[in-house]
This record gives structure tokens, sequence and C-alpha cells, in this order.
């Protein structure tokens, strides 16, 4: 028998492949195609929503973290602010405190000024006084032993030569 | 093999009764393995036969993709995936031992010669007929200049004349040697598989356990043998409608 042999087999094979051909590709191939696309089109859709929700993701997080700096800068520029107004407050309370410590060294001063004047002044007295009277002893013995009458005379005259 | 060959007559027309009673069954199981796996379509996670559906789909995809580009290659792919598959169980076929354990023959059913055709030991693989080779060359001929007419329209043919009109005749053979070596070549391989075969079973002694390790490795060299063929006879087919249609900017 010759193996190659060709007959009306070959038509009859060729309309046969296109019968499975049809039916393969109505019953199986374009529904599975069709379902392979839709799953591709479906995972590209999600990927594409992944990609835009990580993409607002970071922008939530850019804005947060633009917040959160803010945030710090106000508030290192409120300590800021306090320990400047602290540090002058304290160099007021520091000059208002210099400021009466001296007048209260004034009024001291002062006080101690005139304690000392009329302290000098009492002494003053006191020496006139004492003056007054030890001059009296000297001048009552003198005046006893007579001798000094001509010191009167003069002391007089002086007295009397004094514009009145 | 080695048995006289069925002849089917209809007038003065003949057909290789084997061939085609092997092609229809063929057919079928393919229609069932098809639908067995698009029977729960869905795109969440898969059942296996839709699995393995899908892995053929994939390879093909490459194959129509890589050469024509995504919009030629889908028209492609159903005929594609239909002719690989078709090839495949084809060349399988002649590989499975005679499932009908001669209940034909045991029941002297002479209709349409039904005895004769499961005979052998084996059953047979369309793809061992010129015929059917033949056949799916000259569909993938047809392919050829069908789809190069289409994308092309006149132009088409004039590359028949490039880039000298002496070159007609060289042209004229390069299409010719395309389905003929589409043809020979699946047919080649897979009758001499049978015929190997049927060498085998003829060996003395074959019946014991002794010979099986001989069919055991030849059946499995077949098996690779007839997945590379259905492969190449794709790879092929695009590789050919490829030419045709796609255009070349040099």
């Amino acid at each position: 028998m010759n193996p190659i042999d060709i007959n009306f087999t070959l038509p009859v094979q060729m309309i046969s492949f296109l019968i499975l051909v049809w039916i393969l590709a109505k019953f199986a191939w374009k529904p599975l195609l069709k379902m392979m696309d839709n799953r591709r089109s479906f995972i590209e859709e999600s990927l594409a929503q992944a990609q835009a929700e990580r993409e607002q993701a970071e922008q939530i997080k850019r804005e947060y973290q633009a917040e959160m700096l803010k945030a710090r800068q106000d508030a290192q520029e409120v300590i800021a602010k306090a320990t400047k107004v602290s540090e002058e407050r304290a160099v007021e309370i520091m000059e208002a405190a210099k400021e009466e410590a001296d007048k209260i060294k004034k009024a001291a001063i002062v006080d101690i000024e005139r304690e000392k004047e009329k302290a000098l002044a009492e002494v003053r007295i006191q020496i006139a006084d004492l003056s007054v009277a030890v001059a009296e002893k000297i001048i009552k013995q003198k005046l006893d032993l007579n001798a000094e009458s001509q010191l009167i005379d003069q002391f007089i005259q002086e007295v009397g030569e004094l514009p009145c | 093999m080695g048995e006289e060959t069925i002849i089917w007559k209809l007038g003065s027309m003949a057909f290789h009764g084997k061939t085609l009673v092997m092609t229809w069954m063929v057919m079928v199981a393919v229609i069932i393995f098809c639908l067995i796996g698009v029977r729960k379509l869905t795109s969440g996670s898969p059942g296996k036969m839709q699995n393995v559906l899908e892995m053929i789909v994939d390879l093909v995809n490459g194959i129509a993709h890589g050469n024509l580009g995504s919009e030629k290659g889908r028209v492609m792919m159903p005929y594609l995936l239909s002719l690989i598959t078709f090839v495949f169980f084809s060349n399988m076929w002649g590989l499975l031992p005679n499932f009908t354990f001669k209940v034909f023959e045991h029941l002297h059913i002479e209709f349409a010669q039904l005895d004769k055709i499961f005979e052998g030991s084996s059953f047979m693989s369309p793809t061992a007929d010129i015929n059917t080779t033949l056949a799916l060359a000259l569909l993938t001929f047809i392919l050829i200049i069908a789809l190069g007419v289409k994308y092309k329209g006149r132009h088409y043919f004039g590359h028949f004349f490039e880039p000298n009109p002496v070159f007609f005749i060289i042209h004229v053979i390069d299409m010719l040697s395309k389905p003929m070596t589409l043809a020979f070549r699946l047919f080649g391989n897979i009758y001499a598989g049978e015929v190997l075969i049927g060498v085998i079973l003829m060996l003395p002694g074959v019946w014991i356990f002794a010979g099986a390790p001989f069919d055991a490795i030849w059946l499995a060299f077949s098996i690779f043998i007839g997945c590379i063929q259905a492969y190449v006879f794709t790879v092929l087919t695009t590789a050919y409608v490829a030419q045709a249609v796609v255009s070349e900017e040099h």
C-alpha cells in the first residue's frame, strides 16, 4: 500500500477541520478570549486605581507633613516669643529693683547727712556751751584777781566800737 | 500497519474511511476537552481545565502577537488555537490503544467497514494520513493569500515580481513549497512514529511484559514528537501569514 495516496479524503478533511474551527471558535475560544480580555482590563483598571489611590495618599501625606512642619514652626515661634518676653520682663524687674535700691541708698545717704549735720550742730552747741562755761570760769578767776581790769576795759571798748 | 487501507466509495470518489472516522473521533475529543474547559468560565480563579486552556491560549498568544502584532494576531487566534489543539490531539490519537476492544468485529458490524477500521491494536493518528496534513496545509495556503490580499490589496501580488520580474518563478516555488513542506513534515513524523509502533508491536514476545519497555520508550518519544510537530505547524502557519501580511518597511 502506498502511504502517499491523495484522494477525496482531502476536501472532506478540510471541511471537517473548518467545522471544528467554527464550533471551537464559537463555543470555546471566543468566550475564553473575551473573558481573558475582561480579566486583563479588570487588572489594568485595578492597577490604575491603585496607582491613583497611592498618589492621593502621597498627596495627603505631603499635606499632613507640611501642616506638621508649620505647626512645629508656630510652636517654636511661640516659645521664642515667650522666652524673649520673659527675658525682657526679667531685665525690667532687675532694673526696677536696682532703681529702688538706688533710691533707698540715696535716701539713706541723705538721712545720714542730716543726722551728721544734726549731730555736728549739737556738738557745736555743746562746745560753745562748754567754751562759754570754760570762759566764764576763766573770766571769773581773772576778775577775782582784778589784775586784768585793763583787759576788761579794752574788751568793753572793742565791744563799744562794734557797729550796732 | 500492514493492514489494507479501508476505502469508502461514493460514486467515483474514494475516501480513506479509517482516517475520516479517526478525525471525527479526534474532533469530538477536542470539542469535549474545550467545552469542559469553558464550562465554568470565570475571570476569578480558574479551574484546572480552564487553566489548561488558558495555558494554550497564552502559548498561541505569544506566537501570534509576536509575529503579527496584536490587532492581526487577535483575528488569527481562534484559527490558530483550533489548529494547535487539533494537530496535537491528532498526533496523540495514534498512541492510544484501541479502546473499542474489537467490539465491532465481535458483533459483526460491517457497516462502513467499522470492523476493519477498529481492527488494529492502536487507534490511528489522522495526521498520519497525507490527506489530513495536506488539507491543513492548503488551508494555511488559502489563509496566506486571503489575508495577504485583505491587508495589502493588490500590492500583495506585486511582491511576486520583486525585485525583478524574473524572480516570479522563485516566488511561485517558494509559495508552493510552503504548504508542501508543512504537509510532508507533519505527515512524515507522525506516520513514521505509527509505523515504528506497529513494528514494535510485531516484535516477538511484545505481548508479554518483556516487550513493554521498548513500546513505552517509543510512545514517550512519540508524545514528544507530537507536541513539537503541533507547535511547529502552528508557528510556521503564523510565520507564513506574517510574511504575507506584515508590511515590510525597509
